[in-house]
């Protein structure tokens, strides 16, 4: 029986499945049976839309369908979670299997504490990540610097720190991420500074990495994170649609090294890019220069994890003057004091932006620094953010006795 | 639960912008972003946020209606169309007149023409392109050989100067905005003239207030000072341009010297040379214009002086060059390119020449014929003919227009459809115009049909069906069929999908002959022309040549006229209309979307803020504003953003329509109205008024 923390090598039984999926198939056989033995009622996965640039969520009811999802897309930058929320009535109603990235993973949770989704309905299936890239950037570099017509392209991959795409005819070309990224290409960069590569708060974390020898592309490494996993884990290998070995001690070893050079990595974009930002006043002028060209599309809300209230404070017009456009810069710090304790770096507010402004860059920044003051990490576990912690009626009668406007005490 | 979505192209402005919309059995309940779209990346402006907000608001139409004794009674199809073939069959072609829309899609814009050609064989066919850019068709073709946008959206942020006269383009193309950061945020330099201090104009290196048509004043003086310097491009000139010896002479004169033009225009003579220089030397300098430019009555002036000013320059069939003619609807480009206007058939063939008129009579196969080979009716000279020549024009068939609101000068609007006969209007709300229609059908939205619209940049993409129209509400493409079948021409409208037009209409369109809906499919889409099936479509026109016979392109010797009404010591102001972020056009659709209508829930008159003083008018305040057609309360939003002697007012709000006030003159060439400058008076409403 398996239990939370053990590390396998999982692929699946069936030789269709292993062909399609990625790594053996391990996931898409994981997600099947979930659909068939009825653990869940619905999938809620990606799958390729026009091309390998174009990434669709789909619900799925009829496990026939899940096939449809196998493989991986690393130029589909959505974020699952929100729409589960969204459109799914945070399934409340429904018990949904979802393959999660990191930023996926970290969302549910923020929403789960916010009561917008019911995450013991929420069967997560991990998958390690060491970034996306966007669509349409991904054209460009692939036109640019790998001087291949995208649309040959019929595989990508992100591998021992490069690029790597094949070609319709079977060409291999691979360029290292560090060359792509120093020229503006690569990663988006809210995944460049991203350090959530194997989502262990998911009930299993799959990926390739530290699968060696002859498993080495057959097998996906899964390790095990919650008592769900362990269950879904076991009742496939029942079922006989999982088949595992115990993974190479050597390989949980390179696993370790690969996910430690990847957080050094993401160590070495945080300190560049919070360092481009400067500090204090110079950081708030920054700020401001870039959100003087909001045209208040709402996407940076509508597209937020955190974001969930009925009724939003950029939408009273005693804070924020309706219609006005660019919108007063109150509309941002509402933002960023009702999000910045609690974001995780998805990044959907900026590559949704209208107006290209580094939304995720601030936010990320701040919430780094008010890590770093409070200890909050969000994202990984239900522990309430910084500003939930504060008794409304005992500090408003604090600010009130005291004349202070500072809202939360952090010298106490 | 079913949960899907489906990719489909903004029905909003010509920026062609795509979206997901989500799904959820059966019913459109939101929007994502479509990543993948060249485009746009996924990113919309507000309006595209909420594109899902109208599309089953319960204010949609669903059943015909029949106007009997003064009121709407629901009706059957059949009923419906039974009376609209017998009063249509009872008039002759010249007493029958057609409006199509920017608004649907080319198969159907391409069918209403087929329909008023072939079955009804009026000449009168026209649309709202002509109260945009109808300056634009006229005057780039003078210029280049053609009349649409010459580069294309992507290339603008490829461009080392951004020069914008006459549009405001981060609320009426957002996403078009965002290549204007795209290219500033790549060093190039930005120049926005405009008389109010607009979301655009704030993003500007270099911003000029100027009063509302001076444009070609300005351009003018641009232009001799390029010359004056020895900036223009002398290659270009020599070997690609005819007429520049005679624009040199009028540009010199000392009519357009800095100093001069400053008085005409209010822009410092030392910002004239400034943008003169930037643009005059910049590697590459595309001009973005829109209504600022066109709406006048020396629209066609104007745009031929932009043309002017970048064939000087040598931008034209240049990367990050261009006259970038930014079309304001969804579809405008398209409904022109479908022959929507009464002086060409599709792709711009001339209905008056006899090979055009031949071939497409021999494609349709009409037993009786079609229309005489003779020009129409612009929408504009048909509302005048109304009124001033009343029972020549005796039905009109309007799908997806609304004139009540639209067109200058309301009250003559309101009187023009008032003499009509018989109106049918097509529609998915029952506006302003459908209320004063005899029959009324039901229309389908973007969101509930197959077919393409055609951007701003020539793009030509797809919409995709997401949900069935409510009730009875037909596709409009159906309907026009369905018209056509029950006036006896069954045969002529066999379609059983919006490809089968397209293809028909695409072996007619050289531009649009190499597409079809597979190549269509992909999301780059295909830029016309495209006249082959080989061919991978036209981003950037003119490279080498223009699309003239001899390939050249033309100057146009341009003296600066006055707007036709100005103002006086009885209307001292100039007033300027347009819109805002948050509204599309008549506000239909964006006023029944419940997060654009809590944005801006009515309309305003912008007041100088040294005017308001001198009025004694506060900020919030109702006003009255009157010219000489009209008068309008309106809440007054008192500002520095304008320039003093300037009032601004959208016209989306039918409770304070700006469009009351407006004046009806036209450009002598394009027919198009002055929305952009007349003259008129602000006061405060006391309590005896």
């Amino acid at each position: 029986m398996a239990a939370k923390g053990d590390m396998v090598y999982a692929w699946a039984a069936d030789a269709a499945c292993q062909e399609r999926g990625e790594c053996g198939g391990a996931v898409t056989a994981l997600l099947t049976h979930a659909l068939e033995s009825g653990m869940v009622d619905a999938v809620f996965a990606i799958k390729k839309g026009q091309d390998i640039y174009d990434a669709v969520p789909t619900l799925i009811t009829d496990p026939a369908e899940i096939a449809e999802t196998a493989g991986s897309l690393h130029c589909g930058t959505l974020l699952l979670s929100k729409l589960v929320k969204k459109y799914l009535e945070g399934a409340e109603n429904m018990r949904i299997a979802v393959p999660v990235k990191g930023c996926d993973a970290m969302g549910l949770y923020e929403l789960a504490k916010r009561n917008q989704v019911n995450l013991d309905n929420i069967l997560m299936i991990g998958l390690n990540c060491g970034g996306s890239v966007s669509p349409v950037l991904a054209r460009k570099m692939i036109a640019e610097k790998f001087e291949v017509d995208p649309d040959d392209v019929v595989k990508e991959e992100i591998d021992k720190g490069q690029f790597i795409i094949v070609t319709k005819d079977g060409q291999h070309k691979g360029i290292s991420m560090d060359e792509l990224e120093e020229e503006g290409y690569g990663r988006r960069s809210n995944c460049r500074r991203c350090k959530m590569k194997v989502p262990r708060q998911a009930d299993l974390a799959c990926g390739n990495w530290g699968v060696i020898g002859d498993k080495a592309g057959n097998a996906t490494f899964v390790e095990v994170c919650s008592e769900k996993g362990a269950n879904l884990l076991d009742a496939a290998i029942k079922a006989g649609e999982l088949k595992t070995e115990a993974a190479n001690p050597k390989g949980i070893e390179i696993r370790g090294k690969v996910e430690n050079a990847m957080l050094k990595l993401g160590d070495k974009w945080r300190a560049k890019d919070f360092e481009a930002l400067g500090e204090g006043k110079e950081r708030l002028k920054t700020i401001m220069d870039a959100t003087s060209r909001c045209i208040k599309c709402y996407a940076c809300i509508e597209n937020c994890p955190i974001c969930y209230c009925v009724e939003c404070s950029t939408k009273k017009a005693y804070l924020v003057e309706p219609g006005q456009v660019p919108p007063p810069f109150m509309f941002h710090l509402i933002r960023y004091a009702h999000i910045s304790d609690s974001c995780i770096n998805c990044g959907q507010c900026e590559e949704n932006c209208a107006m290209d402004i580094p939304n995720a860059l601030f936010m990320h920044a701040l919430q780094v620094d008010l890590q770093e003051m409070f200890g909050h990490t969000p994202g990984v576990d239900m522990e309430l953010p910084v500003l939930a912690m504060v008794e409304e009626q005992t500090e408003r009668k604090r600010l009130s006795d005291t004349g202070s406007d500072q809202i939360f005490n952090i010298f106490e | 639960m079913d949960l899907k979505y489906v990719q489909t192209t903004c029905p909003y402005c010509g920026t062609g912008c795509s979206f997901n919309l989500v799904v959820k059995d059966g019913k459109v309940v939101g929007t994502q972003p479509y990543k993948r779209s060249p485009v746009n990346e996924g990113k919309v402006c507000p309006k595209g946020t909420y594109a899902h907000e109208f599309v089953n608001s319960p204010d949609r139409l669903t059943k015909p209606l029949i106007k009997k004794d003064g009121k709407f009674v629901e009706a059957t199809w059949d009923e419906a169309y039974d009376l609209i073939a017998q009063k249509f069959k009872s008039y002759k072609p010249d007493e029958i007149a057609c409006l199509s829309s920017a608004r649907v899609s080319n198969e159907e814009n391409y069918l209403l023409m087929k329909l008023a050609r072939g079955v009804f064989k009026t000449r009168h066919i026209d649309h709202c392109a002509r109260l945009c850019h109808a300056s634009t068709v006229a005057g780039l073709a003078a210029s280049f050989g053609s009349g649409a946008m010459t580069n294309s959206i992507l290339d603008i942020a490829e461009s080392k100067c951004v020069f914008v006269i006459g549009s405001n383009t981060f609320e009426q193309h957002p996403l078009i905005g965002r290549k204007i950061v795209q290219a500033k945020l790549n060093g190039a330099k930005v120049i926005v003239f405009d008389p109010r201090y607009t979301p655009t104009a704030k993003q500007a290196d270099l911003y000029a207030s100027f009063y509302s048509g001076t444009d070609v004043a300005v351009l003018n003086c641009l232009m001799g000072e390029i010359i004056r310097n020895g900036w223009e491009d002398k290659e270009w000139v020599s070997k690609r341009a005819k007429g520049y010896e005679e624009l040199k002479a009028t540009v010199l004169k000392d009519d357009y010297l800095p100093e001069n033009v400053e008085k005409i225009s209010g822009i410092a003579a030392a910002d004239l040379k400034t943008a003169a220089e930037w643009i005059g030397t910049a590697e590459s300098s595309a001009l973005l214009y829109s209504m600022g430019i066109t709406q006048h009555t020396v629209g066609v002036d104007n745009v031929k002086s932009t043309a002017n000013l970048q064939m000087l320059t040598g931008n034209i069939g240049r990367r990050g060059g261009g006259v970038n003619a930014l079309r304001g609807q969804n579809n405008v480009q398209g409904a022109c390119d479908m022959g929507a206007l009464p002086v060409v058939f599709t792709g711009y063939q001339k209905v008056i020449d006899e090979a055009v008129h031949k071939k497409f009579a021999d494609a349709w196969g009409f037993p009786d014929g079609i229309c005489e080979p003779k020009n129409g009716y612009e929408v504009t000279v048909m509302f005048n003919v109304l009124t001033d020549n009343p029972g020549e024009l005796k039905a009109m068939y309007i799908m997806g227009e609304n004139p009540m609101l639209s067109d200058p000068d309301l009250t003559h609007a309101e009187h023009a459809l008032e003499q009509l006969e018989f109106l049918v209007v097509q529609d998915i709300f029952l506006t302003e115009t459908a209320q004063h229609a005899d029959v009324v059908l039901p229309a389908s939205c973007y969101a509930e049909k197959e077919g393409t619209q055609t951007s701003t940049e020539r793009r030509v993409q797809m919409w995709r069906k997401a949900q069935d129209p409510p009730g009875e509400a037909k596709v409009d493409w159906q309907i026009l069929s369905e018209v056509g079948a029950a006036m006896g021409y069954a045969d002529q409208f066999p379609y059983q999908s919006a490809e089968e037009i397209f293809n028909e209409m695409a072996s007619l369109t050289p531009s649009y002959h190499g597409m079809n809906y597979e190549r269509l499919n992909r999301p780059e889409a295909l830029h016309w022309p495209c006249p082959s099936e080989d061919h991978p479509g036209t981003p950037i026109l003119h490279i080498g040549k223009c699309s003239h016979p001899d390939g050249m392109g033309v100057m146009h010797p341009i003296e600066w006229k006055p707007p036709a009404e100005v103002p006086d010591a009885e209307y001292p102001y100039i007033l300027t209309t347009g819109r805002c972020l948050w509204h599309w056009h008549t506000g239909s659709m964006t006023r029944r979307s419940e997060t654009l209508d809590n944005e801006v829930p009515t309309g305003w008159i912008e007041i100088n803020t040294e005017d308001a003083q001198a009025l004694g008018i506060a900020d919030k305040e109702m006003v009255r504003a009157t010219s000489r057609r009209g008068t309008v309360d309106v809440p007054a939003k008192v500002t520095d953003e304008i320039k003093k002697g300037v009032m601004f007012m959208p016209f989306h709000f039918k409770e304070c329509a700006a469009n009351v006030l407006t004046n009806n003159a036209l450009d002598p060439i394009a027919k198009i109205p002055e929305f952009k400058a007349c003259a008129v008076k602000v006061e405060k409403i006391t309590e005896e008024a």
